[in-house]
C-alpha cells in the first residue's frame, strides 16, 4: 500500500480536530461543577514549561490576574517551589452572575534536571505569564573538552 | 457500494493546515446599574491578540497565545493556544461604549447598558 503524505497528514488533523471536541466537552463538564469541586488533578496548577537553554534553565508558568505580590517562588539546588493564592475580588456594587475563576492556594514542586545558582535567579511576570530565569550552577553547566 | 467509494479523495491537495488547540477560558460576570463587567482568564495572551466582535447580541471573544519556539523542552504543559467563548448579550447594551481591558492576563470587558435601560426612580408627586 502507498501511503501518501497528505493523507497521513489529513488522519492527523481529524484526530487532532477530535481531541479538540473532547476537550471542550470536558472542559464543559468540569466546569459545570465550579471550582468548589474542582475533579481536575489540583497538583498541576500552576501549568509549567521547562526549557533548557544551554547555560541556564527557563520556566515558564500560567498564572493568570495574580499579582506579582500573591506569588512566591523558592530554590534550593534542584528543587523548585511554586506557591501563592489567587484571589478574586467582586467590583464594589457588582452582583454576581457567574464566577468560575474562583479565589485558591496553590503550591506546585518541580524537580530540576540540575542544580542552578539560587542567588542569580531572575523571575518576572508578563500577561500572566511568569518567566523564570535560572542559570546552572557550574557544575551542570556544558563543558567543551578540548581533545589533546 | 463497495466501501472504498464512500470517502472521495481529492487527490494532489497537500493541506499543510496546523490549527491551534482551542480552549475555554474561565470567566466571572459581573452586573450593576450602569454596566455589565466580565472578566477572562487569557495567560500569555498579549493585547493584540484579543479580538472582541458584538454581533447582534452575541458577543464572541477570541485570544491567542502563540509562544513560538524555545529551545529544548525538559516539559511542556502548555503551547500554542486560542481562547474562544461566545456569550449571548441584551440588545440593550451600548456597542459604542464598551471598553476592554487587559492586565495580568486577564480580560476586563466593560458592556455599559444604555441610558433607556437603566432603571429609574420614578417620582410620585402629591397632587
Amino acid at each position: 500500500m502507498f501511503v501518501r503524505i497528505g493523507d497521513l497528514d489529513r488522519m492527523f488533523g481529524t484526530m487532532g480536530l477530535f481531541r479538540d471536541r473532547l476537550g471542550t466537552v470536558f472542559e464543559d463538564f468540569d466546569r459545570s461543577f465550579g471550582s468548589a469541586y474542582d475533579w481536575t488533578a489540583t497538583g498541576t496548577f500552576p501549568r509549567t514549561n521547562l526549557y533548557d537553554k544551554g547555560d541556564h534553565f527557563e520556566l515558564t508558568a500560567e498564572l493568570p490576574g495574580i499579582a506579582k505580590a500573591d506569588v512566591h517562588v523558592k530554590i534550593q539546588g534542584n528543587y523548585l517551589e511554586i506557591s501563592g493564592t489567587k484571589k478574586v475580588h467582586v467590583p464594589e456594587g457588582y452582583s454576581v452572575h457567574r464566577t468560575e475563576r474562583g479565589d485558591s492556594t496553590f503550591t506546585r514542586s518541580l524537580t530540576l534536571p540540575a542544580d542552578v545558582d539560587s542567588a542569580k535567579v531572575s523571575a518576572s511576570i508578563k500577561d500572566g505569564l511568569l518567566v523564570l530565569t535560572m542559570p546552572k550552577s557550574e557544575a551542570a553547566k556544558p563543558r567543551q573538552i578540548s581533545i589533546g | 457500494m463497495d466501501g472504498k467509494n464512500i470517502v472521495k479523495k481529492d487527490a494532489g491537495s497537500v493541506e499543510a493546515t496546523r490549527s491551534i488547540r482551542k480552549a475555554v477560558p474561565l470567566v466571572d460576570i459581573y452586573e450593576n446599574d450602569d454596566e455589565i463587567l466580565l472578566h477572562a482568564e487569557m495567560p500569555g495572551v498579549r493585547k493584540d491578540d484579543i479580538m472582541v466582535n458584538i454581533d447582534n447580541g452575541r458577543l464572541t471573544l477570541s485570544g491567542t497565545r502563540l509562544l513560538g519556539k524555545q529551545g529544548a523542552a525538559e516539559w511542556e504543559e502548555f503551547g500554542d493556544v486560542e481562547y474562544q467563548r461566545a456569550f449571548s448579550v441584551p440588545q440593550t447594551i451600548d456597542i459604542e461604549k464598551v471598553k476592554a481591558e487587559l492586565k495580568d492576563g486577564m480580560l476586563a470587558l466593560h458592556l455599559p447598558k444604555s441610558e433607556a435601560a437603566k432603571p429609574r426612580m420614578v417620582e410620585i408627586t402629591a397632587g
